[in-house]
């Protein structure tokens, strides 16, 4: 009795929801027999991965699905060991090599030497090639992804990559020419919605419109997002109502909050609860990035005019700063102290023209 | 001596105009010192605008005579001042200056002085009366001043240094002219003046006159007053302090040439009650008049004067300022006389600048003063509010009024409370000024409070707190009443010092000739151009006796009651001494350590002590005075000697058994009999590397098997290398002396070095020394090396520069950073930036940390302003974290200036202001270790469910989490115990053992959410464990290796009938099969299993089926 989400991933290129025609290029490229590196690339809860089994099941068949998670072990240069784990089947091997953090140049290295260096055996009835995906590419550190490109290269007889990613912005240009792209765009609000729809009725549930509207603009055009809220208001009450409250998660909820806290006074005693708060949500690690958009997207709700362009500006600054700096609270919180600088300010002078 | 003189003179002439120029500016250096006698002059009045006068060259021959005294001063003086034409200039000033002092001081007795002055004024005019007393007053100057012309009779020479020496001695209570010693010989000072107006009538004058005019006067007026000797001998010290003092202003005042004038008028007005108007020109002429009388006196009434001198030139010789001389200590005159003869010339010298003080004060007794501060309470400021308060606008007319000069220490002893903003002066002035005469300045008002000084805007409740404690209120022009007219007085150090020293004296016949050579230091510096003549004296004195010693050694305590700072019962000296003696006692008895809680800590029954406590405080002269003490004789070790392992084995082992040669051979080996010796250890910390290898260790275990006491010192006991050997020891930590303690210990050897060194000065350096007497001292001697006495801004200067080195914690760093005040007023950018400097990784996160709980003075307690600075500040912060990152990654470490820009200094400025919370710890590390474990968990979560979704560990713990959450709880909560099943199906779903189930449920755990598991009851708890405990759980991945080091490894194959707690079960079983299995912890969990597995009924694969044996059933 597993979730909606894992129970009804489709497993076949054909039986992918949406992007259909992409869906088709892929399979044409995959019957070709044989196919570049590529990156695939698109928001979170879009089907990256389903997308990419799909297509590993069409080029190999049902054995890429037996599954198993190996634990690999690497020694670095300074003798620091490190173990991995990776999941895959025989024809195919999926890591994330940022799991290990600093040292992921050595598992690019090394794993896929050792995996790329052995030839299938039977080449009459299989593929020449194995599989790597590698997840996670965008969070590789510089040396590991010029590590990788070499090995790009030198391996292609042997092994295919496929890169997954959120945003190809931090891959460095040199691994971009080497793959093929392939971008995964999120879903619209309809198409999530029909989904919800047919998986309910898969589920023998009827979902009204309403609902599954709603559940797909909470769910920001997140699939995944979109089929777990789906559960959730079905465990809640089941014979759906359109104007149900849609459940949303507990620190999205914190994260509004706060933002409101914001806004209700703009004080240091208020700055400093705020931070707070912002700890808790890093330390159940929330992306800051993630902090950032959803302080803004409640912030701009109560400006208007000029301020709102203000306060976009600083967040666009400071967001920035928080993909290059490296203590994300420092810049979180400059930015709701700017916001309050500037909120305040606003304010009063709102009240100065008043008179 | 009559040529020089002349010559003198006709420098002084030429320079006349130059004098005039550089006395005016006198004030206005003063000023810009903080010193600044402006007031003082102004409320002479009348006669300040006569010395005033005078100064301008008016009379260039009583300029030239001031000029002339200011060089014989000079040879009196323990300061070596710049060569003759300058010194001239110099001297001319201090003169003026000296007047001005004693104007100022003569407050009380205004009238009195007035009197004296105005006769002096109508000295042409006055009467002859008491002419034949006060001609015998007179004689000491005149003494003087004749013995150049004289020459001829060695005796007279003789004669005239002691002469010299006692003018000093009278001058100098002039000088110093506290209020007290004005008080005590007002009569003198009129008879003096009187006197010299009286001979100003009666004798024409003479060129010489104007050589040695004014100062004559004053001395005069001491020696009349036979019977309060004593009192100016008091006075007399005093004087010596103001004198050197007023030199050293005077350098400084040469510097600035301000014009007097500006100063003088409105001060003028302010002091209403002036004897008469147009003075200077009076003053000039008197000034003529007085110094050829006094030089005609001063033939004739020779005799006289040194019959009463002599004596007092011994006094001087033996304590360079005796509290109060008694009469016993005359000595012979001649030895006292010896060093100045080689250079009588310099004596002369010495004479005149004294006399020249001394004539000034007469002139110009300020009335106003005394006015002024009795009027003392202050317009109450209007009530403040709160608001008020946060926007009072700073001082109006900063820099409008200087503070006067005061007598040396005359505010010792007093406590000061400021309050309001005080319209001419910064605050931190007002507490510098406050600390240099020896003042104390509080936050708050209580009893203990002399003075309260109220600006504008000032505190209701300190107000009427002072009120309620009779406290005196005084505003601005208050304060510098009180400088100004304070008497100065001997500090209490300074007499302990004397005390002490006379006491030793007393004793031992070597002080005599230490007298001398510091009379000989005195002479040196004071002719500078004529050093050779003083320093066969010196040798004499110092070379011949002790070799060169520092002064840590030379000073060095020889007894247990010289130890600074160990003086009490419960002294760590005191009880090593008692530990040390009944060391044996105890060792024979068996005497078992005690813990340190119980009963008394006296150390019975270690073998062996630990001094510790941080440098230069004396832990090793306290070891060895104490040996001493005790009888012990002691070897010592220190960090020079090597100390490894093998060494300790062969040196000392067999020395801890030992007896000394001293038993058998030493010179007092009869009394010795068993004569007893210890092992001193000094610098145990320092006992490191391959040198002293196992060192360490192998003292430890000497320690346990030793027959004699040791003594180990360290700085650190809290360092990781003593903590073994702490546990052996008798734990004794020094703490740092107290200021007080050092201050004592450092004017007594200021004392017998001849220093100059106000006690004020002390403070700042003992304070920048932090404490460290050895630093204290070895500071003092090199301060001192060129310039014997140390003014209280030198020592300030100076201290600044040694504080430089202080190490701070990472809390004070960040205090320092922001908060504002005195502290951190005068920082330059370097010292700011040096401030991140003192942690690089720390301190940025401290300020990070702290920021927000700092009220900037700069917002004004405008919300707006202050939300502004805080985003600012943050900005800044910002960027430091960008610099950081830079720096880390690209190992970029020329960058971190840059930092210390943006992550210190800037938030710094920014935020300075009041700081009241305690510094708080940065919770970033907190923070960001609890982020990592989360990572931790989520990582590990992730990879057991990975075979089920898709996603990475964010989107797991986003989207994931919040539903696995409830779907995991719902069914207990709801139908409890029968929903376990369910629960557990899904669990197995997603591979998820019992472990990540509670992992999950904490870390998707917000504060804003409700905990479901608590809404369980026990029984269901134990429910769904027991049940899942039952069943086995095929996992696809090993959590034997995976969870190795981590907490419940073994809960899924835990035994099958456990209670509730399942972790207690697997300890408890872990302990249990401890005994069997001595194989490896993944070991122990399949031997567990198998049992297990067996036990239900072993379904499917056994043991290690937990690998990919699951998988790859389920696959297949």
């Amino acid at each position: 009795m597993s979730l909606w989400v894992d129970k009804h991933r489709p497993n076949s290129l054909n039986k992918l929801d949406f992007h259909k025609e992409q869906a088709a290029h892929l399979k044409k490229l995959v019957n070709s027999g044989d196919f570049p590196h590529l990156i695939v690339y698109g928001p979170s809860g879009v089907g990256k991965k389903t997308r990419i089994m799909c297509l590993l099941r069409e080029l190999y068949g049902s054995g890429v699905e037996k599954l198993r998670i190996e634990q690999h072990n690497f020694t670095t240069p300074s003798k620091k060991k490190m173990d991995i784990s990776t999941i895959s089947s025989n024809y195919h091997i999926e890591v994330n090599p940022s799991d290990v953090g600093n040292n992921d140049r050595v598992v690019i290295q090394e794993l896929i030497k050792t995996v790329a260096q052995t030839n299938q055996l039977e080449t009459s009835s299989q593929k020449s090639f194995k599989v790597v995906i590698l997840t996670e590419v965008d969070r590789l550190s510089v040396d590991a992804q010029h590590a990788l490109r070499r090995t790009m290269e030198k391996y292609m007889a042997t092994c295919r990559l496929i890169l997954c990613c959120n945003s190809t912005s931090k891959v460095i240009p040199a691994i971009r020419s080497r793959c093929l792209g392939v971008r995964v765009a999120a879903p619209s609000i309809e198409q999530i919605g029909q989904i919800l729809q047919s998986v309910c009725k898969k589920e023998g549930l009827s979902l009204p419109l309403e609902l599954a509207t709603k559940i797909a603009k909470k769910s920001n055009r997140n699939l995944r997002r979109a089929l777990l809220m789906c559960e959730a208001c079905r465990v809640q009450q089941y014979p759906f109502r359109p104007d149900q409250e849609v459940t949303e998660p507990d620190w999205e909820l914190y994260l509004k909050e706060t933002a409101n806290l914001i806004v209700e006074q703009q004080s240091p005693k208020r700055l400093l609860e705020v931070r707070a708060r912002l700890y808790e949500l890093i330390t159940h690690c929330i992306p800051a990035d993630v902090i950032m958009r959803g302080l803004l997207q409640e912030l701009v709700k109560n400006c208007d005019g000029e301020l709102k362009l203000e306060v976009v500006q600083s967040a666009a600054y400071y967001e920035h700063r928080l993909q290059t700096g490296q203590k994300a609270i420092y810049h979180l919180e400059a930015f709701v102290a700017k916001f309050m600088a500037i909120y305040k300010r606003f304010f009063e002078e709102g009240i100065a023209d008043l008179f | 001596m009559d040529i020089r003189s002349f010559f003198s003179s006709a420098n002084a002439k030429k320079t006349n105009n130059a004098s005039n120029k550089t006395v005016r500016p006198e004030p206005s250096k003063l000023n810009v010192k903080g010193k600044s006698t402006n007031e003082k002059t102004g409320r002479r009045g009348n006669d300040g605008s006569k010395s005033t006068e005078k100064g301008r060259g008016s009379d260039k021959k009583g300029k030239g005579s001031y000029s002339r005294g200011k060089t014989q001063s000079k040879s009196k003086a323990k300061r070596v001042i710049a060569l003759d034409s300058d010194d001239e200039d110099v001297n001319g000033n201090v003169a003026v200056k000296k007047d001005e002092k004693q104007l100022d001081e003569g407050t009380k007795k205004k009238r009195k002085r007035q009197v004296s002055s105005e006769e002096r004024n109508e000295d042409t005019v006055s009467s002859h009366r008491k002419v034949g007393k006060k001609a015998h007053l007179i004689e000491s100057d005149s003494d003087e001043e004749p013995i150049p012309r004289k020459k001829a009779g060695s005796g007279n020479d003789k004669k005239k240094t002691g002469i010299v020496f006692k003018e000093d001695s009278d001058e100098e209570p002039t000088k110093k002219s506290s209020m007290g010693s004005f008080l005590k010989t007002p009569s003198p000072q009129k008879v003096k003046s009187k006197t010299e107006i009286k001979k100003t009538e009666t004798k024409t004058p003479v060129n010489v006159s104007d050589f040695f005019g004014s100062s004559s006067v004053q001395r005069s007026d001491r020696k009349t007053a036979v019977s309060k000797r004593k009192l100016d001998e008091d006075e007399e010290i005093h004087e010596d302090d103001d004198f050197e003092k007023t030199l050293a202003q005077l350098d400084d005042v040469q510097k600035s040439k301000k014009p007097r004038l500006s100063e003088t008028s409105p001060q003028k007005s302010a002091s209403t009650p002036s004897p008469s108007g147009n003075l200077a020109s009076k003053l000039a002429a008197k000034a003529k008049q007085f110094s050829m009388e006094t030089s005609t006196r001063k033939v004739k009434e020779e005799p006289k004067t040194l019959v009463p001198e002599t004596p007092e030139p011994k006094q001087i010789l033996k304590k360079a300022s005796p509290v109060k001389l008694s009469p016993k200590k005359v000595l012979s005159p001649q030895k006292d006389v010896s060093p100045k003869k080689p250079s009588p010339v310099k004596s002369e010298k010495a004479h005149a600048p004294k006399v020249s003080p001394g004539k000034p004060s007469k002139t110009s007794p300020p009335k106003s003063a005394s006015t002024k501060t009795s009027p003392d309470v202050p317009e109450l400021a209007s009530r403040t509010s709160y608001r008020s308060y946060l926007t009072r606008e700073g001082p109006q007319s900063l820099g409008a009024k200087e503070f006067p000069e005061g007598g040396e220490n005359c505010l010792e002893g007093l406590t000061f409370v400021v309050t309001g903003v005080l319209e001419s002066f910064d605050r931190d002035d007002v507490k510098r000024e406050v600390e240099r005469y020896g003042g104390k300045v509080t936050g708050s008002v209580s009893k203990k409070t002399n003075y309260l000084v109220a600006g504008r805007d000032s505190g209701e409740s300190k107000l009427q707190k002072a009120r309620g404690f009779g406290t005196t209120i005084l505003d601005e022009d208050g304060l510098i009443e009180v400088i100004r007219t304070k008497p100065g007085k001997k500090s209490k150090y300074v007499i302990q010092a004397e005390e002490s020293f006379s006491k030793e004296k007393s004793k031992t016949p070597v002080q005599k000739t230490k007298s001398v050579s510091r009379l000989a230091d005195f002479e040196r510096r004071a002719s500078s151009s004529t050093p050779s003549s003083s320093s066969p004296v010196k040798k004499e004195g110092k070379v011949s006796d002790e070799p060169v010693l520092m002064w840590v050694d030379k000073y060095k305590p020889t007894g247990l009651k010289q130890l600074i700072g160990q003086q009490g019962d419960k002294s760590n000296a005191k009880k090593l001494l008692h530990w040390l003696t009944n060391w044996h006692k105890n060792e024979a008895a068996g005497v078992k350590p005690q813990g340190k809680f119980f009963g008394k800590d006296d150390g019975a029954g270690t073998k062996a002590a630990l001094l510790s406590g941080p440098p230069g405080i004396g832990k090793t002269t306290t070891a060895t005075l104490v040996c001493k003490e005790a009888g012990f004789s002691f070897v010592e070790l220190n960090a020079s000697d090597t100390r490894s392992k093998k060494s300790l084995q062969h040196e000392v082992a067999q020395a801890l058994g030992n007896e000394t040669l001293v038993d058998y051979m030493g010179p007092d080996r009869s009394k010795s009999r068993g004569h007893k010796h210890c092992l001193l250890m000094d610098e145990v910390d320092g006992m490191a590397g391959n040198e002293d290898r196992g060192g360490l260790q192998e003292l430890v275990s000497l320690i346990k098997g030793t027959k004699i006491p040791v003594i180990c010192m360290c700085n650190d006991r809290n360092h990781q290398k003593m903590r073994t050997l702490s546990n052996y020891c008798f734990d004794l930590r020094f703490q740092r002396p107290r200021v007080e303690q050092i201050k004592a210990a450092m004017m007594s050897i200021a004392f017998k070095e001849g220093l100059k060194i106000p006690p004020p000065a002390l403070n700042e350096i003992i304070l920048a020394a932090n404490h460290d007497v050895r630093q204290v001292i070895h500071n003092i001697s090199m301060w001192t090396a060129g310039n014997k006495s140390i003014t209280y801004d030198q020592a300030k200067d100076d201290s600044k520069r040694a504080r430089k080195d202080m190490k701070l914690g990472p809390f004070d760093v960040c205090r320092k950073v922001f908060v504002g005040g005195d502290e951190t007023a005068n920082m330059s950018l370097i010292d700011k930036s040096d401030l991140f400097f003192h942690d690089y990784s720390f301190g940025p996160l401290f300020v990070q940390e702290n920021y927000i709980n700092v009220f900037p003075y700069a917002a004004r307690g405008n919300a707006s302003k202050h939300l502004s600075l805080l985003a600012r500040t943050a900005q800044s912060i910002s960027d430091g974290d960008l610099v950081d990152k830079a720096i880390r990654s690209r190992m970029a470490w020329s960058l971190l200036p840059t930092q210390a820009i943006y992550s210190s200094v800037i938030p710094g400025e920014l935020m300075r202001g009041s700081f009241p919370q305690m510094v708080s710890f940065p919770s970033w590390l907190g923070q960001n270790s609890s982020r990592g474990k989360s990572e931790r968990i989520l990582q590990e979560t992730r990879t057991h469910m990975r075979l089920k979704i898709s996603g990475d560990k964010r989107s797991l713990n986003m989207d994931y989490l919040p539903y696995m959450r409830h779907s995991l709880t719902r069914p207990l909560v709801a139908r409890e115990s029968e929903g376990v099943p369910e629960v557990i199906h899904l669990m197995e779903e997603y591979d998820i053992i019992k472990e990540d189930f509670d992992n999950i449920l904490e870390i998707s755990k917000w504060p804003n959410s409700d905990d479901p598991f608590k809404q369980l009851s026990t029984k269901t708890k134990s429910a769904f464990t027991r049940t899942y405990n039952k069943e086995v759980h095929m996992t696809p991945y090993s959590t034997g290796v995976l969870t190795k080091k981590k907490r419940g490894g073994g809960v899924s194959v835990a035994g099958p009938e456990e209670g509730d707690e399942e972790e207690e079960d697997a300890a408890s079983e872990d302990s249990d099969n401890d005994k069997d299995d001595l194989q490896k912890d993944t070991m122990i969990k399949q031997t567990k299993k198998k049992p297990a597995a067996s036990k239900e009924k072993a379904k499917e694969t056994t043991g290690k089926g937990k690998g990919k044996g699951k998988t790859s059933k389920k696959r297949s």
